[in-house]
């Protein structure tokens, strides 16, 4: 089967890198971005098959990147979970009502529920 | 019993230092105070109308003299709105201080658990058993840490009417199971027997899965730390018409029957034989009962001192 392709875009780099090497050991192909600048153009250039999007960034925050990715034709469908420490109604709803497909707490789960939520995701589609 | 229990909440009233103490404020702006003074004014101002009346005829002194009065308690009236918005303020600015701390906390937190579950998942050739196993503690405390700031950011959410649910489909029977598997590590340290049953079929619902399931462990995590050595917790799910009730019963200390109507409030901590033997926030129940009326459920428990205590919730099933 082929590799199927992740985006992180996480400034905190003991997370990013945490998160991709735990991903990368289980057999995806990882691309990180810092900010959501970053995140934005790699989201074009890299078509990823998936994109963990934190919310507090640097140039440009989650919800912007968010909405830039989701209104573009090109990665309108690319699902996207965003990884955060937020956790208020509010955001939950913002992140929801922009198109994200769902929403995990960073400190609330460890990184094989995660993956397994990413594996979740990539076989509905 | 009664006039003692009367007696007591007298003294409570009265005792302005204490409540200013607990309020935050200074001892003549606490409400007990104020309403004393007002209830001396409108003494005061009683027996001047009586007097004036009865001694002069004249229309324009008592007309004076009431509107003295009324500003008088408009005075009194102000200071006592003034004080509950002191009060008000305080608190809501310690919730927003809990709630920013917490914010901070938790990167870090999540920095740890993801970096030794990354250690101990992926990497872990070369460790000797030793080493694994003082790293297998040093997860664990920090997923203890990481729960106390959620127990923190939880109350401050409810606090705020901000506790967001994320729900979905589930069947409680898995949340019971990982409660379940949860908390077998810390009742076979404490000598327990942890029995959990579900019914064959159990029907799906809506919830959100993470926060009844931090519920659920909530409760039978209490039921562990209240029992004696060789006692027993059991855990049913039940289906009842439209709802499904999940059971923790416990043949531990119980709860006595003074403390039983301030169980849920927050931090309270029952003052019964195993106080000191347990460590405890008492966020665990007032956070359990939020989330779970909260997620349109209802939780409710019945208690014999020194027989036991069983805990229960129920929650709606989605029809299809």
């Amino acid at each position: 089967m082929e590799k199927k392709k992740l985006l992180i875009v996480e400034d905190d780099l003991v997370l990013q890198n945490s998160l991709e090497e735990f991903l990368l050991a289980e057999g995806f192909d990882v691309v990180c971005a810092i900010d959501g600048e970053e995140g934005i153009q790699k989201a074009f250039s890299e078509k990823p098959d998936l994109i963990l999007l934190d919310i507090v960034l640097p140039r440009k925050d989650g919800y912007e990147v968010l909405r830039e990715i989701k209104e573009n034709q090109e990665t309108t469908h690319v699902p996207i979970v965003l990884l955060t420490n937020l956790g208020s109604i509010a955001d939950v709803e913002k992140a929801l009502e922009l198109g994200a497909t769902t929403y995990l707490v960073k400190a609330d789960y460890r990184l094989d529920e995660v993956t397994q939520k990413i594996k979740v995701i990539l076989n509905r589609k | 019993m009664l006039g003692h229990k009367l007696k007591k909440r007298l003294a409570d009233e009265f005792d302005l230092v204490k409540q200013a103490e607990d309020l935050g404020v200074s001892v003549w702006q606490t409400p007990s105070f104020l309403f004393i003074v007002m209830g001396f004014v409108i003494l005061v101002a009683m027996t001047g109308v009586y007097f004036i009346s009865n001694n002069y005829d004249s229309p324009d002194v008592l007309v004076i003299s009431e509107s003295a009065v009324v500003a008088i308690l408009f005075t009194i009236g102000n200071f006592i709105i003034n004080s509950f918005n002191q009060v008000a303020k305080a608190n809501k600015m310690k919730t927003e201080f809990v709630s920013i701390a917490s914010h901070q906390l938790k990167t870090p937190i999540a920095e740890m658990n993801w970096q030794i579950e990354l250690l101990l998942s992926k990497f872990p050739e070369g460790l000797s058993e030793k080493q694994q196993l003082l790293i297998g503690q040093i997860e664990r405390s920090s997923q203890k840490m990481a729960r106390l700031v959620n127990d923190l950011l939880d109350v401050a959410r409810i606090d705020q009417g901000r506790l967001a649910l994320t729900k979905e489909a589930v069947d409680l029977c898995d949340v019971v199971s990982d409660a379940i598997a949860n908390q077998q590590p810390f009742s076979t340290i404490a000598g327990i027997e942890l029995k959990s049953a579900c019914p064959v079929k159990s029907p799906k619902i809506l919830i959100d899965k993470k926060r009844i399931g931090v519920a659920l462990d909530n409760l039978i995590s209490n039921a562990i730390k209240y029992t004696n050595k060789q006692g027993v917790v059991e855990v049913f799910l039940e289906v009842k018409n439209d709802l499904v009730q999940v059971r923790v019963r416990d043949n531990g200390v119980g709860i006595p029957s003074n403390e039983q109507c301030d169980i849920f409030k927050k931090f309270f901590r029952s003052n019964n034989s195993m106080k000191n033997n347990t460590d405890g926030t008492g966020l665990g129940l007032y956070i359990a009962k939020n989330i779970i009326e909260q997620s349109g459920g209802k939780l409710w428990f019945q208690s014999i001192e020194g027989a036991g205590s069983e805990f229960l919730f129920s929650l709606p099933i989605i029809k299809a």
